[in-house]
Order: structure tokens, then sequence, then C-alpha cells
């Protein structure tokens, strides 16, 4: 599905967004095997392509919602909102990463954008986004003030990552913000 | 084991609040908060009219819950704490939930129960380093609970839980123990 949009900034290149299929391996090891890229995320960096195809087998393919981020329809990063478990369907969280190279050029702004849009239109009773950010990532902290999230509050110890305990921002975009 | 501290009743008589595990005997006090229209609101759980189906939730949540126990007032339970931990990154933390006979408000006894679990949870789960508990906008007498036990609120977090089919804002409460 193509969400071109008409007033992206113009430094920004014009992205899109799809589902991944098993051919995007290579595009993904991209992001998915580098180090600066996973430094907030639980897991290691990827060394090896058929761990990352198990992956895109195993958990973006049957995943509710999980979009690459495309320039010319080459994905250079993913993005994907995952339902709160249990009754609370009206809430999702969203998380995204993106290659190194395309870093600071707004595309992970816009592509919370697009996903913001998409995801209030097509999952039932969503009322609540939700994303948090590592204390320490100040960059991603400004792509989602910037894609329109509300700083709630700092939620201290409350993921572990890769051996430490962290702090991390919460942020929100409620369906009654979308206008 | 028994954890205690003591409270003044109305007329400045010392009480004491323990905590201790839950038993199905116990469905008789435990169906006095359970059937409670005042307390109900504030609870997640549909309130209870029979003592069958307070046995049955005793049976079925109660009795194996991980880490549960009776706030006893002199001996005789008047309400329920727990502590459920997150799984997998989050082992972390766990959030804290307490109920209270509505006979029992606004004499301290929860607060007590609460300090009592702040006491002991972190030597009983390992690798625990954040509790934390969320609490309705408007049920500002829990805010005073948790204030008063030494919880830090760390903001509001909106359309956060559906309570009683209806989406509601939270305050976001923790206690760090390296911090707080």
């Amino acid at each position: 599905m193509n969400h071109d949009e008409k007033n992206q900034n113009p430094k920004t290149p014009t992205i899109t967004l799809r589902k991944f299929t098993l051919s995007d391996v290579d595009a993904f090891m991209s992001w998915a095997a580098d180090p600066r890229v996973t430094r907030f995320q639980r897991r290691d960096p990827y060394s090896d392509p058929a761990d990352a195809l198990a992956y895109i087998t195993t958990h973006i393919l049957p995943h509710p919602w999980y979009r690459a981020i495309c320039i010319d329809n080459t994905p250079v990063g993913s993005i994907s909102v995952k339902p709160a478990p249990g009754e609370d369907r009206h809430r999702a969280s969203i998380g995204y990463r993106l290659a190194y190279d395309y870093w600071g050029k707004g595309i992970a702004t816009e592509a919370l954008k697009l996903t913001i849009k998409a995801a209030f239109e097509e999952l039932d009773h969503l009322e609540r986004l939700e994303a948090i950010a590592d204390v320490d990532n100040p960059a991603s902290q400004r792509v989602l003030e910037k894609a329109g999230f509300k700083e709630e509050g700092i939620l201290r110890k409350y993921v572990r990552l890769k051996g430490e305990t962290r702090d991390m921002v919460m942020f929100s975009f409620l369906l009654s913000d979308a206008v | 084991m028994d954890e205690q501290t003591t409270v003044l009743n109305r007329s400045r008589q010392p009480l004491t609040v323990t905590l201790r595990e839950f038993e199905l005997t116990d469905v008789d006090d435990y169906f006095v908060w359970a059937s409670d229209d005042r307390v109900s609101p504030w609870w997640r759980w549909d309130i209870f009219t029979n003592k069958e189906d307070v046995l049955t939730f005793m049976e079925e949540t109660v009795l194996p819950h991980p880490w549960m126990r009776a706030i006893c007032l002199d001996g005789r339970p008047v309400g329920a704490i727990s502590v459920t931990r997150r799984t997998a990154e989050h082992q972390c933390r766990a959030e804290l939930g307490y109920v209270i006979a509505s006979q029992y408000w606004g004499r301290g006894i929860t607060t007590e129960a609460v300090k009592l679990v702040l006491g002991t949870i972190f030597g009983d789960m390992e690798g625990l380093e954040r509790l934390e508990a969320l609490v309705l906008v408007q049920n500002v007498g829990s805010q005073k609970v948790l204030e008063k036990a030494g919880f830090t609120k760390e903001g509001i977090l909106k359309k956060y839980l559906i309570h009683k089919g209806k989406i509601s804002d939270m305050v976001m409460y923790s206690f760090i123990p390296s911090e707080n």
C-alpha cells in the first residue's frame, strides 16, 4: 500500500511503506546487522542472513502490522505497530529502525506520520499509539516529537536492555490528537 | 513470614496491620470487599454478588497468584495486596495492586500494607528494580496512599487502560529502591 505524501519536507526523499517479502533480506541486513542501529534494541546485530531470514519468516510476515520504510521501493528501515496484550486493544505501541546512512534526513519522522495515519485507519478500536525511547536516545525522542507524539513522563528502570536496566521516556499519540 | 506494623484506630488504640497468604477459609472476609459497591468502581473486576463466585475467584486467581497477600487488621483480612511481575525484558518491574473494604478507608491501613510490601518484595523477587502502580486519575485516595508510602508520580498515561468498559487516563507511580 503506498502513501505518497505531497507535503513531505522537501529535503526528505519520498518514502513509502509496504509489507516485507523474503527477498528483502539483504536490505534488511543493512540495518539489522549494524550495531549503531541495534544499540537501543534488545537484540544484537545479525551476522548471518539465514538468521535474518528466519526473523522475517517467523516474526515479520505474521506480524499484525509491520512495514518496510522504502525509498524507490527499496527498504531502508522498518516500522511496526503492536497492539497491547489482553483486553486493551485500544492501545498499540510503535517501534522503528532505520539504516544508519539514512539518519538525519527526516525519514523516520515521515514514516511515523504515515504510520499514525494508517494505524488509526486500519486498526479497529485504536485510540492510543505509544512509543518509548531510551533516555540516552535524544535523536529518537526528537523524531517522536516532530511526528506529533507528546511526552508523558520518564519511566525509571522500565526495561532490561543488553544486561542493563534502562530509564525510558514514554510518548503517546491519541486518536483525538489526529486532527 | 508475617510482616507487621501498627496503626491507630479511631480511639487512638493501636491496631496491628499484617500481611499473610490467603486461604479458601478467608472467603467470607474476601466477600466483604468484593461485594462492596463503594469499592467496586475503583477495582478492575466486576462486583461479586455471591460467595460461590468469590470462592471460584479465590481458587482460580487469588491462591495461584505468584505474590498476593491478605491485608489483616488485628489478624482479620480486610483487603488484599498483590505484586505481579512482568516477563522477559520487563522482568525488572512488577505492578502493585491493592483493595480494602470501604469501612477501613482513610485510616492509613493501606499505606501501611504498601510499606510492608516495600520492605519485603525486593528481597523476595530477585532482579526486581521497579515497583509500579497505575491509578485512575479520579482515584485521589489511592494516589495519596502511594505518595505517603514513598512512591514517585512519573506522569499521566492518557487513554491507557480500559476500566469497567471505559478507556481511562491512568497516573503512573513507581518505587525504585536505589532512588526513592
